[in-house]
């Protein structure tokens, strides 16, 4: 009776934004970004790949609830950077990571082919 | 700018067949092994069955049992991943009947024997050669359907029982409803790193070693008929139980062996339904991941983006 319909865990609804960035108020260098209609799969990946930012002083996610389809992503930056670069930078760095693995992957597939005859 | 803490992951294919596969994936992080495997299962998109009308039916099972079962059906999903879903297709509206965003199916079947009609999916005429039910062969010798193409059973009829009706499908992915998973099973595990520690091995005796070796569940190690050592012959069997480990500590030898699994490599373990080969469906979901990465951008230069920052630029661009 309360469930919400399932295409509400992937279809954003309109007017509301795929991503939004609220800056934190007490903290310097710090926010946090709600991912609307995102869960685990974006949200780990994102956040282990900010880790790997020496600029990066703490990185973490949460889904403040399971029947809530968002998540929340919380960065804080050395001065060197802002949370928003980093964010930035870490998601082209994983597009040119599964770029890689897409080739990698596409010519080992290319090669067994070739293998057998 | 230009840092980047990019990983270059390397793929070895162990195993390659249209249903199965079977690789190893080194240098990356399990985040993302996590995420292709989730988006493997749930996000590949494939076709369906998703509407059902039914003209007649006197089969001993109601309509929405059979449009239940319908929907299940595994259809060849070559061309999924170019289709539109039916919510966003403006040829039709969104009525979700046109080509560009749905497969018509019929099926029209009656009993007129004594013996039992079988309905299966050989019986549901496509609009599209191209998207069919897929055709399993049976692969025990025991049972009598070994090596033929064998449909998937719908229903049943009797004599006199007549089943008429024509279904949609479309486009969707698995986290809508499960029958648009592409996916079988999609597993990976760490790759094991053993380390057997030889000299306090040589104080086991025979007897000692083999009651080591058997106290694990699996067979990971097996001792040498010459040479009367352990060695490790199956270090992927290994399911990260801590039998060996606690066997080792009750005989007195803390320490025997040591077994951690390798943190950026894993055993990738791909089978798929039919609907799409197992290795294009590994491909897809880069892509999905990709496209997904890629929404969640945060674009700033466009009007949202001054409108939420505006005089914040200076926080933007590093506290300059």
């Amino acid at each position: 009776m309360n469930a919400p319909d399932r295409y509400e865990r992937f279809v954003v609804p309109e007017g509301t934004k795929k991503v939004a960035y609220e800056r934190d108020m007490k903290v310097m260098n710090a926010g946090a970004f709600t991912i609307q209609r995102e869960d685990h799969t974006v949200g780990n990946v994102v956040r282990m790949q900010l880790h790997r930012d020496p600029n990066v002083l703490f990185a973490g996610y949460k889904l403040p609830h399971p029947l809530q389809y968002k998540i929340i992503v919380k960065v804080q930056t050395t001065s060197q950077s802002s949370p928003i670069q980093a964010y930035n930078l870490a998601l082209s760095d994983l597009d040119k990571e599964l770029e890689h693995l897409k080739r990698a992957f596409e010519s080992e597939v290319a090669q067994r082919q070739t293998d057998y005859y | 700018m230009e840092a980047s803490y990019q990983r270059f992951p390397t793929v070895r294919i162990r195993d390659l067949k249209d249903d199965f596969l079977k690789f190893e994936l080194r240098d990356t992080d399990a985040s993302i092994a996590n995420a292709l495997r989730r988006v493997i299962i749930a996000e590949v998109p494939t076709l369906a069955i998703d509407l059902v009308e039914i003209e007649a039916n006197s089969s001993v099972l109601n309509d929405e049992f059979i449009a239940h079962r319908l929907g299940l059906i595994p259809l060849t999903s070559d061309k999924a991943m170019e289709m539109r879903y039916s919510r966003d297709c403006d040829e039709c509206d969104g009525d979700g009947r046109c080509d560009y965003c749905s497969i018509e199916f019929t099926l029209s079947v009656k009993c007129t024997s004594e013996e039992t009609l079988d309905v299966t999916s050989h019986d549901l005429q496509s609009s599209d050669s191209q998207v069919v039910p897929v055709d399993s062969i049976g692969h025990d010798p025991d049972i009598e359907n070994f090596n033929q193409k064998k449909g998937i059973l719908i229903v049943k009829l009797r004599k006199g029982q007549e089943l008429k009706l024509r279904a949609i499908a479309r486009k969707g992915i698995a986290k809508d409803h499960a029958k648009w998973s592409p996916a079988a099973t999609v597993t990976f595990q760490y790759e094991p790193d053993i380390h057997i520690n030889e000299n306090l091995m040589e104080t086991l005796s025979v007897e000692e070693k083999r009651e080591w070796v058997d106290s694990s569940p699996t067979k990971v190690f097996e001792i040498n008929p010459e040479t009367q050592q352990v060695e490790v012959i199956d270090p992927e069997a290994y399911t990260y139980d801590d039998e060996v480990i606690k066997k080792a500590e009750a005989m007195g030898k803390p320490g025997l062996v040591e077994i951690y699994g390798k943190e950026d490599s894993f055993i990738f373990t791909v089978e798929s339904t039919g609907a799409i080969k197992a290795a294009q469906m590994f491909l897809n979901a880069i892509e999905i991941l990709r496209s997904k990465l890629d929404a969640v951008k945060l674009n700033f230069g466009s009007d949202e983006a001054d409108e939420q920052f505006g005089d914040l630029g200076a926080h933007m661009r590093g506290g300059f």
